[in-house]
């Protein structure tokens, strides 16, 4: 029977060695999943509202359409 | 008068012995938390009912040829009963939070902290007298620490069959008290003003992606960790087949029959390990501290990591999603999202919280792996 101390040391080691395996592999797939995600163009998602609607359009007044031009810019900047 | 007599031999009263009694009390309160509480009711309700199947005397139900007999042998001796669960986790997990911020799977890795530290909590319980954990015996107690049922029971079923009642026990009880042990810890981690950080919306992620992700994953294992394959290759068997969209039927009888039907033997089996003789020692009592030792360091280093991916992000990160790191699927997400929540009424943080939370799952894996690897 080892001493408790000698079993200490054994488990801090693989303490580290664990954490590092571990941090290690998943850094790994961190770089796999990049790597894949190069190569996958990102699916193209239809904005149907995105697009403005000419009615809405239309019916907002010129200067109402200045105003939150500007604001979007301010708050933009 | 003779066929009274053995009559009387033969009936439960004659024969009870206090333990006995006690671990029926013991059955009681697990079918009480899971029928009233609602606490991992799928597994601690049968794991309560085996527990006092176990302890009927003269019933001869874990004797050899007895059905628990069976059940633990065939399935939890041989891991064949945890690795059907894994791949029904597998194809319930949807990996597409984590592949579109990959960056999440540190956090599972620091979360698994947890289980190294206790490693060493439970080689220095060998201290106090009464106690005698070999390795082994200390690894399969550790690995409460990963949050993951399944993986626990694997794991003690090789590393240390006579502790697996208690560890089994440990492991889902505290992935049930997720909600009550998590939150203090977070809250002293983190400032409110970090805890109310909003963070970016995930990015799609393509069918392609998902698809080439679990063969990666055991592409991996298969190069640097062998000794996890059958967890994690069970577990993106699973995924794998969610993902390609050819198989359903096989999904979702993964999803849904199967892990069914071995969650109910799974929970017997582990119920059968809580009769008196096994689980009434000194060993227990230290088995479900080191388990809440083990919770709740995993827990603390995931949000650690998670407070400095924070700083070296500029504030992109909000560190509660590090608590997510100690898989329990989907319940430590759930907190982080109510945590969140207290803090800032409009930050919804599940889907960012999932990313380390299957990450977590991985994470533990490889920490099971690990361990077998060098001690099995």
């Amino acid at each position: 029977m080892t001493s408790i101390s000698e079993q200490l040391v054994d488990a801090l080691g693989i303490m580290i060695m664990g954490m590092g395996l571990v941090f290690i592999f998943l850094s790994v797939l961190i770089v796999g999943i990049g790597i894949v995600a190069k190569f996958c163009p990102a699916p193209v998602v239809a904005k149907p509202d995105a697009l403005p609607s000419p009615i809405a359009t239309n019916r907002l007044d010129p200067k109402l359409v200045a105003a939150i031009t500007s604001a979007i810019h301010q708050y933009r900047a | 008068m003779e066929g009274l007599m053995a009559f009387w031999a033969e009936t439960g009263i004659a024969h009870f012995e206090a333990g006995q009694l006690l671990m029926m009390g013991v059955g009681c309160l697990l079918l009480y938390l899971a029928i009233a509480r609602g606490f991992e009711p799928l597994l601690l309700l049968p794991i309560g009912f085996g527990a006092i199947l176990a302890n009927i005397p003269n019933a001869g139900f874990t004797e050899e040829g007895g059905l628990l007999w069976y059940a633990y042998h065939v399935g939890i001796e041989t891991g064949i009963f945890p690795l059907l669960i894994f791949m029904g986790v597998g194809a319930l997990t949807d990996f597409g939070a984590l592949i579109a911020n990959p960056k999440t799977l540190l956090l599972g890795a620091a979360a698994q902290f947890g289980i190294f530290a206790t490693l060493l909590g439970a080689i220095a319980l060998n201290l106090v007298p009464g106690f005698e954990f070999s390795m082994t015996d200390a690894a399969a107690i550790a690995i409460i620490g990963g949050a993951d049922g399944p993986t626990a029971i694997f794991l003690a079923s090789k590393l240390a069959p006579d502790l697996l009642g208690a560890i089994a026990v440990a492991a889902y009880s505290y992935m049930a008290l997720v909600p009550l042990i998590q939150p203090p810890i977070m809250k002293l981690l983190t400032t409110p003003a970090e805890r109310s950080i909003k963070m970016e919306q995930l990015r799609e992620v393509s069918k392609r992606e998902k698809i080439i992700f679990p063969l990666m994953v055991v592409g991996l294992t298969i190069l640097f960790l062998p000794a996890a394959t059958p967890l994690v290759g069970m577990f993106c068997l699973g995924n794998l087949m969610r993902e390609s969209g050819v198989v359903d039927r096989l999904s979702k009888t993964a999803q849904n029959e199967l892990i069914n039907i071995v969650t109910i033997f799974l929970g017997l089996a582990v119920g059968s390990k809580l009769s008196a003789g096994e689980f009434l020692r000194i060993e227990t009592l230290g088995i479900l501290v080191l388990g809440a030792v083990a919770f709740s360091i995993g827990t603390a280093a995931g949000v650690l990591m998670a407070k400095l991916m924070c700083k070296l992000s500029g504030g992109k990160v909000n560190p509660l999603i590090g608590a997510a790191g100690v898989s329990a699927v989907p319940m430590a997400a759930r907190v982080v999202n109510k945590v969140g929540l207290e803090a800032n009424h409009q930050n919804f943080l599940l889907m960012h919280a999932m990313g380390p939370n299957v990450a977590g799952v991985l994470g533990s894996a490889v920490a099971a792996g690990v361990l077998l690897a060098v001690l099995g």
